[in-house]
């Protein structure tokens, strides 16, 4: 029934033993509403958008409150109901970014709607039609860079397979997992959406063996409703082994699909479309219920006194939420946002009073670890990092030409290909920063491969 | 006050560090040293100890001298120190050792950057200078107490049948060191215990030692001494310092693939059979893996590693 895909992508690390996840994964997921959100104008990294509210302003959940003003916006949506206090700079992870400041006076509404308990047709909707209300619903990829969603499915190039990306193969993060378990219908009907949408021949659900009951779960739906999706393009269950970066959408497509996407290219132009499992329930939302996205799972994790998953308005402090989880417990620590290997620290030694960032569409969870100061010596050419880099690169090479200032053979060494996994720094045994001086690479490289076009058009 | 600093992941590191992988190679070389006092006597620990502490004071005194990061407590001399001893036989004056102690250390590992940029082994390179200019020191081999408590000189196994007679020892004792030869090479088995607890311990990849012992031992089956397809298989895979150097003193060396690994492996197997089959030195590991060493930049050039995304040559 369900088979197991055994050969992965080249490399790839194993950083835990499984103790990260257990720590919230059989904890259901709860419901919080904090009474203020604080909504930032720039949810994903140059995804600016204007503000169409003003202090004073009565909103109701899901009114439309921003518009997009770059090619990575989408739009914004009041996640509570009440009334805009304030907009102003606030301090995100290190920048200033304009804000919505909101206090909620509710109610909620309540969710009970059809698509999460069964299979909805999806006969009466054209492509065009689907692609729209994802995008009025401001979806974006809720596991990566929060790339708008609508942006990918409006490709004019051919696309053959729809990847759904429910790996969740960074440490400690279960908040994929509790929502295949908790919204399993709305899943499969938010998967059956984007495969319209995306126009592909078939879809897949690509989890790592670690979450078996999920599939299971989900499994067991897509049997059952064989008849219910006739004359629809398939949907099929992938089980991949668990290895980070498992998730990351190249890695994806090399271990699914046995292609690879070329050198400077998107995922397009290989034919392939890769969501995140979270976004698919999120179009499901939009499409049978009208609900923009306003709402998310985040892991609240690591050295906190009670771990678990909260589904909370976009906008939610992290400090809030760290404190609803018991607060730290450690004094030497680092806050994360995102799991342990990709995620920014936002702080370090925090101590609970301070704003540390707002939930974002993108952010899936937020993790708390001992700070750890490590001293880094000289490389002893193990080739440990060469052996596990996903893309095939020799991190310690290109560190070396970085640190040389030969930015060159940084480009000869193909340092644009890096995909920051962090995996040449997990495994080094000299504690080299490696994943960090070879992406300073990569921009650089990026930066110097751009102005060489221009110089020539 | 919480410091606000943004500090990139990877925010999970792996235990492993250089200290503990070389402190888990000296660890590996511990069965041969006892093989080295059973077969030669108490000389062999008292040359070790000194060996070891000459390379690891070397280390800690040029990096305090030249102002460099002390790396000196990390096991690399400690490994460096035990190798250099097991290359030479129990009868080596003491100055001879502490020279290629402070050769290796100084001139081989770091003078050219220290740990990790030697582009050959500080091990051998010391064995080879004491080799060339005081060979009369490193040749005095003794046979093992076990067979003739005084120490009777007595030449190597692969050096008498060199010279055209009967080894005069069986494989067993070959095997199990009970012949006469450089301290701590003679026990392969004691060796092969060691080298099962690094690839146990994920250290080394048997790959490369596997292809180098296996290069060596059938080219000089293939073009033996007495006609094609006449070499002793068993002969030069355990009279000699083979399985030391296939073991300990070829991984050392990082290649940009595995293919690439591989081709310096079996070049330097090769050139160890071509020494063996075509010179007057009987063993030939020295130099086959020193020349690997020195033509591993070319090697790398020969195979280049897949990166994601580009276009491959055969599609």
């Amino acid at each position: 029934m369900l088979k197991k895909i055994k050969h992965a992508f080249p490399g790839g690390v194993h950083p835990t033993d499984g103790y990260d996840k257990a720590l919230t994964m059989n904890l259901p997921v709860r419901v919080y509403w904090p009474e203020t959100v604080t909504i930032l104008s720039e949810q994903s990294f140059g995804g600016k958008c204007s503000f169409l509210v003003k202090p004073g302003d009565q909103v109701t959940e899901g009114q439309e409150i921003g518009r997009p003003e770059a090619f990575m916006a989408a739009p914004l949506h009041a996640s509570v109901s009440g009334k805009v206090v304030d907009i102003r700079e606030v301090q995100n992870q290190g920048r200033n970014i304009l804000a919505c400041i909101m206090k909620r006076e509710g109610p909620e509404k309540e969710e009970n709607y059809s698509y999460q308990k069964g299979l909805e047709s999806l006969e009466k909707y054209t492509r065009e039609e689907l692609i729209a209300m994802i995008r009025d619903g401001g979806l974006t990829g809720m596991g990566g860079a929060g790339f708008p969603t609508h942006k990918k499915y409006e490709t004019d190039k051919k696309i053959s397979e729809l990847l759904i990306n429910a790996a969740e193969c960074e440490p400690f993060l279960t908040c994929d997992y509790r929502l295949m378990l908790e919204q399993s219908f709305a899943v499969i009907n938010g998967v059956r959406v984007l495969l319209k949408a995306s126009g592909a021949d078939k879809a897949y659900i690509c989890m790592e063996d670690n979450k078996p009951e999920a599939a299971k779960l989900l499994q067991k739906i897509l049997e059952e409703g064989k008849d219910q999706m006739q004359g629809e393009k398939p949907v099929e269950i992938k089980i991949l082994p668990t290895q980070y970066p498992q998730g990351g959408e190249r890695q994806l497509i090399q271990a699914v699909l046995n292609k690879e996407v070329p050198m400077g290219g998107l995922p397009a132009d290989a034919g392939v479309i890769v969501s995140n499992i979270g976004t698919a329930k999120a179009a499901a939302d939009m499409t049978f219920a009208g609900i923009p996205l306003t709402r998310r799972i985040v892991t609240v994790t690591g050295s906190v006194k009670n771990p678990g998953n909260y589904l909370v308005p976009i906008g939610t402090s992290a400090r809030e939420l760290l404190n609803l989880a018991g607060g730290v417990t450690v004094e030497k620590n680092r806050i994360i946002a995102g799991g342990p290997m990709t995620g920014p620290c936002v702080a370090s030694d925090w101590n609970g009073e301070e704003e540390l960032f707002y939930v974002t569409k993108n952010t899936s969870g937020i993790l708390v670890l001992p700070d750890r100061e490590y001293e880094e010596s000289p490389c002893i050419r193990c080739a440990g990092c060469e052996s596990v880099c996903p893309a095939g690169l020799v991190p310690y090479q290109i560190e070396f030409a970085y640190m040389n200032e030969d930015y060159d053979l940084c480009e000869e060494l193909y340092a644009s290909e890096c995909i920051a996994c962090g995996c040449c720094s997990y495994i080094c045994p000299a504690k080299r920063e490696l994943s960090v001086r070879t992406r300073m690479a990569r921009d650089i490289v990026k930066q110097r491969m751009r102005e060489r076009a221009v110089k020539k058009s | 006050m919480s410091n606000v600093r943004v500090i990139n992941g990877p925010h999970l590191r792996t235990e492993r560090t250089t200290r503990q992988i070389m402190m888990y190679v000296t660890l590996s070389l511990i069965p041969a040293l006892f093989g080295a006092v059973y077969f030669f006597g108490i000389r062999a620990l008292y040359l070790a100890g000194l060996s070891v502490t000459i390379c690891v004071l070397t280390e800690y005194l040029w990096q305090k001298l030249t102002k460099k990061q002390v790396t000196a407590g990390d096991f690399s001399a400690v490994v460096t120190g035990l190798l250099i001893v097991y290359n030479m036989p129990v009868t080596v004056p003491v100055w001879a050792l502490a020279a290629a102690d402070i050769f290796a250390i100084i001139f081989v590992k770091q003078m050219f950057g220290g740990i990790g940029n030697n582009f050959v082994n500080p091990a051998l390179m010391g064995r080879l200078l004491i080799m060339l200019v005081w060979p009369q020191a490193v040749m005095q081999y003794v046979v093992p107490n076990t067979i003739n408590p005084d120490a009777v000189s007595g030449a190597t196994v692969l050096g008498t049948v060199k010279g055209g007679a009967e080894a005069g020892y069986s494989y067993l004792q070959m095997f199990l060191g009970e012949i006469p030869g450089a301290m701590g090479e003679t026990s392969k088995l004691l060796l092969l215990v060691g080298f099962g607890f690094l690839c146990y311990k994920g250290i080394v990849n048997a790959e490369a030692a596997v292809t180098y012992i296996s290069t060596v031992v059938l080219l000089t089956f293939v073009f033996g001494p007495s006609g094609l397809f006449t070499g002793d298989i068993l002969l030069n895979l355990l009279g000699g310092g083979l399985i030391m150097g296939g073991c300990y003193m070829l991984t050392d060396y990082a290649f940009a693939s595995r293919k690439g690994k591989l081709l310096y492996a079996a070049t330097a197997g090769v050139i160890t059979a071509a020494i063996r089959i075509f010179s007057n030195y009987p063993e030939g590991i020295c130099f086959g893996i020193l020349t690997a060493n020195c033509v591993a930049g070319l090697l790398s050039m020969i195979y280049k590693k897949h990166v994601y995304g580009v276009k491959r040559k055969d599609a």
